[in-house]
């Protein structure tokens, strides 16, 4: 069973993903791919603690796509969690195949346009999910289960362009 | 003893709707800072609860909704290195009205103990009665 979610979202561990997510897949495992939080132990350890009863594994991209494929081999559903759409794509290109994006959150910043309530895109992040597309990466935009998933492409056609 | 002062953080209006039920039972409430998470990026919800208990010379309590929400998650990098800045999650309406009623009585760690057991035991099952 293992990946049922690999979620771009920029508060990572939260209660969309906990919650929500967490509430209807029972997640046995929640990977953090972030660099950043990787390299700071206090921050590995908050991010742990955010999910009471479930494996937490704080990583860098190097080693999130080392360990992909076996995970995917493991009993029990994984989410995978990623800051931001270049995170996503370092992911892929570092060898994580993924079939679905889930585009859950990336909010409002300063050179960012809207799309929705929670997401809005800047120009990296249109090249970042353009290149994601263009490997085959179906990117969907969604909050939490009970919302519909749409599209990236359909919210903004640019991204396809 | 000072007044311990308190920011409560909360998904949508949650913080302000709890102020305004709290100040039905209690009365008027000042003193107490409100913030919701909504829009925010998790760098900009730990900013924005980073500048107002930056402000506090003897400590203060950040009262958020759940565990492990960004609420929470984001009060626990803000209280980060500042010892007397605590985070209490599960904040519930007894648990409001106790801090309004004993903010002046302890400090921000000893008051945090007490509305800790207080939000827990606020939690009561009615079983029905027999007619």
């Amino acid at each position: 069973m293992s990946w049922t979610l690999v979620r771009v979202d920029d508060r990572l561990i939260h209660g969309q993903v906990v919650i929500a997510w967490g509430g209807r897949f029972a997640p046995s495992r929640i990977w953090v791919v972030d660099d950043a939080s990787a390299a700071n132990p206090w921050e590995r350890e908050l991010l742990a603690s955010g999910a009471p009863g479930i494996e937490v594994t704080v990583c860098g991209v190097a080693e999130a796509a080392a360990g992909f494929e076996a995970e995917r081999a493991r009993p029990g559903a994984a989410f995978l969690v990623v800051r931001d759409l270049a995170a996503a794509l370092a992911l892929r290109e570092a060898g994580a195949v993924f079939p679905v994006l889930n585009l859950g959150g990336l909010h409002h910043a300063p050179g960012k346009t809207k799309l929705n309530e929670y997401v809005y895109l800047g120009d990296a992040d249109r090249a970042a999910a353009r290149r994601l597309l263009a490997l085959g990466v179906r990117i969907e935009v969604q909050d939490v289960p009970a919302s519909p998933a749409r599209p990236l492409a359909e919210l903004d056609p640019s991204v396809s362009a | 003893m000072s007044r311990v002062p308190a920011l409560v953080v909360m998904h949508a209006d949650l913080a302000d709707a709890l102020l305004r039920a709290a100040a039905k039972v209690y009365g008027p409430v000042d003193d107490v800072e409100v913030l919701s998470n909504e829009g925010l990026s998790r760098g900009d919800l730990e900013r924005a609860i980073d500048e107002k208990v930056a402000r506090w010379t003897h400590g203060g309590l950040v009262l958020t909704d759940f565990w492990g929400g960004s609420c929470h998650m984001c009060s626990a990098v803000a209280a980060r290195g500042r010892g007397e800045v605590v985070v209490l999650t599960g904040l519930n309406l007894p648990t409001l009205i106790d801090y309004l009623h004993n903010r002046d009585a302890f400090d921000a760690p000893v008051l945090a103990e007490r509305l800790l057991k207080k939000g827990q035991d606020s939690i009561r099952l009615q079983r029905s009665q027999p007619e």
